[in-house]
């Protein structure tokens, strides 16, 4: 079915009449919102992504099997659930995720291309950022499929955690050849972060591979990714609620007019009208 | 008028007079940390200008001081950093005590320890290239510094490897960075599909009323369902066909490696000097720091003292020729004093003797260097290492710590104000 049919000054957009003038003004304000939007996320997901991932997402010989694989996806998905929420109930817009992780996308290799690599001298191959596209696409499809905010969580919010890993794992492979240097053992990645200085983050500051979780034939990103996935269940539902407690305009009576003598109904007309 | 002209002013001058910083900050460091945590010494650089894809090593010792202050971590994770602008050099290799010093490792307090790093130039200009330890908790401690000049261009700059599995790597700056950049091309022109799929309708306020008005089955067709489960089906062939046809054309690969490194102390001298500090003052007005020690030569040789160390400034003693000689000539010269060290008694000190002996430091390097805001210090003590020579102009390196008062006014020439 499509969306618009226009017939002479009247034309129906989603079964409903309107004016063509009315229907090119919102059209207008679509354009302005998309471009508000997209720089609003860009910007906001962004520093919300250096703030919290940081260091694991920054440099290669950060991005390990334990904390990048669990840690990563699990704040990555406070923004889409949010917006899921409010472009779902709203709009019935399937696109929050998606719209989220592209945005962020772009503000990394902005991030990294211009501070990072033209600023700071630190070659692309050590700050390559992770890619997360693919989980915002199967939270939204899965939002569009089901229709409903709990079976996102659970089996989007848990696809988001597991496909982390695998995704990523076709730019980062280059990256954990094994090589010689100085008679140790150490990855590609390991050597690229040695060579070049990063004074104020010295090697002892990678909170890479601690503890024993490694389980699954000695692979602890699998555990790590399922390990993932569950918290990114029970984060989505956190967010989706935030986004839409965030997204309800709510008013407060003025309590002040009630101190100055003004009659109660006087009051609640009066905001009523505004 | 006058303010326009005067900001005008401001701004030429400070555009016309106003120099680069290239340096490190080292001088804002507090006075106990530079005094009290890591003594470089012997640091060479093996040249001062080099080209791009040149070498150049940075050597020598350091001992990790015995007063250690209280309030820093002890040294029990350091890493061999390098203190450059940020990625300037490519850091080749470095060891400590002969051992890679590639990961983070354990030193001890009140011994010494050799390094060596091997740094590649990477990018052209005139960098100040210290040696480094960043000590977990207690952040970098900077050796001494000098300035390094790298010509050429940094288009040119290489770093080739070979890995274990024989892939010849060209250059690291550039390694697997095509296959980075077409991946992320891949999902984001998916992404952008899907969202233009959206986007290109009527969005906002014709699906808010529609929503509102009950009309949901206009906004979602049956269409947009099979479009969304097709993309399920393509995400998820693109991510496990991506899995398997890297895990085949990698198949050897390992995780990032965070151990920790065992290293070593250099064995302690089996002939000590002791030093035990009676009384330290600092001259304010003078700049002068004045030790009063009683100092035990506990070796079987006499000794001098030739030269006191602190803060990676060098006191010399040019009354004592083997000092004079340990002095290389190409070291910073803003890292030795003019005026160097003063012993009142320039006797040797006979194996087996104790004395009390009066070393002084007067120089305005104690002000240029910052190291009077020692004054202001929570834990108030000078901490340095005195080169001793014994009479084979063989070394003898002893610590000097203690407590430090600060001497505002000649005491003398003030109570003579006071009188008239």
């Amino acid at each position: 079915m499509s969306a618009q049919l226009q017939e002479g000054s009247v034309t129906t957009i989603y079964g409903k009449r309107w004016s063509v003038e009315m229907a090119d003004l919102s059209r207008t304000l679509d354009r302005l919102a998309v471009a508000i939007i997209f720089i609003a996320i860009t910007a906001a997901f962004h520093l919300h992504y250096v703030l919290t991932v940081g260091d694991w997402d920054f440099w290669v010989d950060w991005k390990d099997r334990q904390y990048w694989v669990t840690l990563a996806p699990i704040i990555l998905i406070f923004f889409p659930a949010a917006v899921q929420n409010v472009l779902w109930s709203n709009f019935r817009l399937p696109i929050g995720g998606t719209l989220c992780v592209a945005a962020l996308t772009i503000g990394v290799w902005i991030s990294r291309t211009f501070g990072f690599e033209l600023w700071s001298y630190f070659p692309l191959s050590l700050v390559w950022p992770a890619t997360m596209i693919a989980g915002g696409l199967i939270l939204d499809a899965v939002l569009l499929l089901t229709g409903n905010w709990f079976f996102t969580a659970v089996i989007g919010g848990m696809a988001f955690g597991l496909v982390f890993y695998p995704v990523n794992w076709p730019i980062m492979a280059p990256y954990r050849l094994p090589m010689e240097i100085m008679n140790s053992l150490v990855s590609v990645g390991d050597y690229i972060g040695y060579a070049y200085t990063r004074t104020a983050t010295p090697e002892y500051l990678r909170f890479i591979e601690r503890g024993t979780l490694r389980t699954f034939g000695g692979h602890s990103a699998v555990v790590s990714a399922f390990f993932s996935g569950f918290v990114c269940i029970l984060t989505y539902m956190v967010w989706w609620w935030i986004g839409g407690a965030l997204s309800r305009v709510v008013t407060i009576p003025n309590r002040l007019k009630f101190a100055m003598g003004m009659p109660e109904e006087k009051v609640v007309r009066a905001e009523q009208q505004a | 008028m006058s303010r326009v002209a005067l900001s005008l002013l401001s701004l030429l001058a400070a555009l016309l007079f106003t120099e680069v910083a290239s340096a490190h900050g080292e001088r804002n460091q507090e006075p106990f940390l530079r005094m009290r945590s890591a003594h470089f010494f012997d640091v060479t650089w093996s040249k001062t200008k080099l080209a791009v894809n040149e070498e150049i090593v940075v050597e020598g010792k350091f001992r990790l001081f015995k007063d250690w202050p209280v309030n820093l971590p002890k040294p029990n994770v350091v890493f061999l950093g390098n203190g450059t602008p940020g990625p300037v050099f490519a850091r080749v290799e470095s060891w400590i005590n002969g051992q890679p010093a590639i990961q983070s490792m354990a030193l001890k307090r009140d011994r010494d320890y050799t390094f060596k790093t091997v740094l590649k130039a990477r990018i052209p200009g005139r960098h100040h290239v210290h040696p480094m330890l960043n000590v977990d908790g207690a952040g970098p401690l900077l050796g001494p510094g000098d300035w390094v000049e790298v010509s050429g261009r940094a288009a040119d700059f290489k770093l080739p490897v070979t890995t274990l599995d024989g892939t010849h790597i060209e250059n690291l700056e550039h390694w697997a960075t095509g296959r980075v950049k077409a991946w992320h091309a891949i999902w984001l022109v998916i992404a952008l599909a899907w969202l233009g799929y959206w986007i290109r309708r009527p969005l906002l306020i014709p699906r808010y009323v529609a929503l509102r008005e009950g009309n949901e089955k206009a906004l979602v067709s049956h269409t947009d369902l099979a479009v969304g489960a097709g993309l399920i089906v393509v995400v998820v062939a693109l991510v496990v066909g991506g899995f398997v046809y890297t895990e085949a054309e990698y198949p050897r690969t390992i995780p990032l490696q965070g151990g920790r490194a065992v290293v070593e102390a250099t064995p302690k001298s089996d002939a000590p000097v002791t030093v035990i500090v009676d009384r330290a003052t600092y001259d304010v007005p003078g700049r002068s720091m004045k030790i009063a020690a009683t100092i035990t030569n506990g070796g079987q040789h006499s000794i001098q003292f030739g030269e006191f160390a602190t803060s990676n400034l060098r006191f010399i003693n040019r009354a004592v020729p083997a000092a004079v000689a340990h002095v290389d000539p190409r070291y910073p010269k803003e890292l030795l004093p003019r005026n160097g060290l003063k012993v009142a008694d320039t006797t040797p000190l006979a194996p087996g003797e104790t004395r009390k002996v009066e070393l002084e430091m007067t120089d305005a390097a104690w002000e240029t260097e910052r190291l009077t805001s020692l004054i202001n210090d929570p834990d108030n003590r000078v901490g340095g290492l005195l080169f001793c020579y014994d009479d084979r102009d063989e070394r003898l390196v002893a610590n000097v710590s203690g407590s430090i008062v600060p001497v505002f006014m000649d005491v003398a020439s003030a109570q003579m104000r006071m009188t008239h």
